[in-house]
């Protein structure tokens, strides 16, 4: 009896949770003007996703983002690693430093976001995917290095100190230890800065224009320009869901496969 | 040639704690030193420091007579076996072992060759290609050890590179670690709490306590003349029996009075304890010392059991031999070690003999021994 009203309650949730999202699918393969049907399955087409294709710029948006999003975590990658790794294991810049890196993180983006437009608009960086690359960047880095700081901290400081007694400089121990047997918690950061960039729709909005727009403002002036179309508004987010699938299975793979494993006893 | 000195090294730590005080200790070349002590004493960090891993606050450290103080564990040609192995999680055994060499630049079939080498030695050919996860603890710990050998360091650090395997393959990394220090000739460090390793396997033991080297010798002296109560209990299982007692004059003699004890001073100590007759001390007594049969110059002393405990090759008695008016109001205790053929019920009472000879005398303020010759010196 308990153990129905337990599953009855995990369907309920799931439900709840995959609904919206199943009705969003099945309302991206359907004519426009079926899309608010009560039915379950009217109609079939793929003419919603063809014509976000041709007659929008969708297309254009969704390579956008993903320049963006990859570019700006490879870019802040490598800065987030040394920064966390210093965190991490030496007393750089103290408590303070730490505590501006999270206060930075905690900052409202409304107000970076005129600043940022001002200034890029002076060294004419609006309206470039470059401008988007520095400022998710940007973005993300304060998050990757909290991230990467406690990744860093549970590796063993004795895996680098056997490096250091086996000739490695503290340098080389890092770059041939830390960095390799870490590299899991850096892919797992590296797709949370992926996700988050991805998602990102303020910054991208007032800094971008109509060849820059990322994919969450391509879906916005979507529902704008010729009233809501519904059905093909659903097909835009059924992609933009897309990589979000592929990314979140990613990241359990890093995350369960441990860090050290082997490494100590 | 490489020898290592440390003199007057002290590490305090950021917090203010003292990892090690004034560590004075000269570690010859090829010599097999132990450090003994109980857990956070500063065995690991006199190694680290040793190592060029962690800064020394104050003296100075020289290898070769040369001070590396200011030198970078790179740059010191020293070997470390880590409490926790530290084997490199990514790197495949053949990896782990020539990661070192690697790093110093040796030509690939230099170090194939001795990757091949220390492999034999330890046993390791059948694994040289599984990472470090697909072992076992005492594979690992072999590997760890592989890792330094190859590398032909001036000196071995070991830190307590035995404490996580079982008794039986413990036995046996002992003896192997013992032939390999002979095959090699090479310096070695090896830190332990485990008190037959300390007794077994090295030229000198130093025992640490809070940061202090407080005894440092060869393992029989420190055995036969601890400085002090904590060394004499620390060394052995069961420990050294101590006893508070009165040091009284009796005719010409010397006895030990105390609860339910009352033993006689042997001539050879006269002279050396006579400057303490009428002060409370501790008596000491190994339980070995103690024996189930008379034989001349032994006393006689009655002793009512409280535990017997059969370890097969011999039998440990536990017994009472005080009435309750001794330390703290409990009765005093002594532990014996008797042949595996002794038997007593327990709560009988039963004459034991106490060979004398080696007794110490603690001062139980101080807790150091009082001074006086050593039987190993004596002849006995
Ligand atoms: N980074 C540190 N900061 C402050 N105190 C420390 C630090 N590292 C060690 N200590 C202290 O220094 C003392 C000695 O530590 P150490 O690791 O050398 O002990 P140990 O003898 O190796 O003990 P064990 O047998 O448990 O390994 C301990 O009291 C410990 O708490
Ligand atoms: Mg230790």
């Amino acid at each position: 009896m308990r153990r129905i009203a337990l599953h009855f309650g995990l369907l309920l949730t799931c439900a709840a949770i995959l609904i919206p999202l199943l009705w969003v699918i099945r309302t991206s393969f359907l004519p426009e003007p079926m899309s608010y049907s009560p039915e379950i399955m009217p109609a079939f087409t793929l003419d919603n996703y063809v014509a976000l294709f041709t007659s929008t710029r969708y297309g254009q948006s969704y390579l956008n983002s993903l320049i963006v999003a990859i570019g700006s975590v490879v870019v802040a990658l490598p800065f987030a690693c040394m920064t966390g790794y210093a965190f991490a294991r030496f007393k750089t810049s103290g408590k303070g430093g730490r505590f501006a890196v999270l206060a930075i993180q905690m900052l409202p983006p409304v107000a970076i976001v005129l600043p940022a437009f001002t200034l890029f608009r002076m060294v004419g960086l609006t309206n470039s995917l470059t401008g988007l690359i520095i400022v998710y960047a940007a973005l993300n880095l304060p998050f990757l290095i909290w991230i990467l700081m406690g990744f860093f901290e549970g590796i063993p400081v004795d895996l680098e100190w056997a490096a250091q007694t086996d000739g490695a400089t503290a340098w080389q121990a890092f770059w041939r230890i830390v960095l390799p047997v870490s590299l899991p918690g850096i892919a797992a950061a590296g797709v949370l800065g992926f996700i988050l960039t991805w998602n990102e729709f303020l910054f991208a909005l007032v800094l971008s224009g109509p060849q820059t727009a990322t994919v969450p403002v391509a879906l916005a002036s979507l529902q704008t320009s010729n009233g809501v179309q519904i059905a093909k508004v659903s097909a835009g987010v059924v992609l933009a869901v897309l990589p979000l699938v592929i990314a979140s299975r990613f990241i359990q793979r890093f995350i369960v496969q441990g860090l050290t494993f082997g490494s100590v006893k | 040639m490489s020898s290592i000195e440390l003199d007057h090294v002290s590490k305090l730590y950021a917090n203010g704690a003292y990892g090690v005080r004034d560590v004075d200790l000269t570690i010859a070349e090829g010599e097999f030193v132990i450090f003994l002590g109980p857990s956070g004493c500063g065995k690991s960090t006199t190694l680290r420091m040793i190592a060029g891993l962690e800064g020394i606050t104050s003296g100075d450290l020289r290898i070769g007579g040369r001070s590396v103080t200011h030198v970078a564990p790179r740059d010191r040609n020293i070997a470390v076996v880590f409490q926790s192995y530290a084997l490199y999680p990514h790197m495949s055994v053949r990896e782990n072992m020539g990661f070192g060499l690697k790093m110093r630049g040796v030509a690939r079939p230099v170090i194939e060759e001795k990757i091949k080498e220390a492999a034999g030695l330890l046993g390791l050919a059948p694994y040289l290609d599984r990472k470090p996860a697909a072992l076992s603890g005492g594979q690992r710990q072999r590997v760890a050890l592989g890792r330094a050998i190859v590398r032909d360091p001036v000196a071995f650090l070991l830190d307590e590179p035995l404490s996580n395997l079982d008794a039986q393959l413990r036995a046996e990394m002992r003896l192997e670690l013992v032939k390999l220090h002979r095959r090699l000739g090479r310096t070695i460090v090896h830190v332990t709490h485990d008190q037959v390793e300390a007794m077994t396997m090295g030229d000198r033991i130093c025992i640490m306590r809070d940061g202090r080297m407080i005894q440092v010798g060869k393992p029989l002296d420190v055995y036969a003349d601890p400085v002090d109560t904590f060394v004499a209990r620390f060394l052995a299982t069961p420990p050294m029996n101590l006893l508070p007692a009165r040091l009284e004059a009796q005719g010409d003699g010397l006895l030990v009075r105390g609860d339910g004890l009352s033993v006689e001073v042997p001539a050879m100590h006269r002279d050396a304890y006579a400057p303490a007759t009428g002060r409370e001390v501790i008596f000491g007594l190994r339980p070995e010392d103690i024996h189930e049969a008379p034989q001349p110059g032994f006393q006689r002393i009655d002793v009512t059991v409280v535990a017997m405990e059969s370890l097969g090759v011999e039998n440990i008695l536990v017994g009472q031999i005080g009435q309750g008016n001794g330390a703290e109001g409990r009765p005093a205790e002594i532990s014996a070690r008797l042949s595996r053929h002794y038997t007593a019920a327990v709560g009988a009472t039963v004459p034991l003999y106490v060979d004398a000879r080696p007794m110490h005398l603690f001062d139980p303020e101080t807790t150091r021994a009082l001074p006086r010759p050593s039987l190993r010196v004596l002849g006995h």
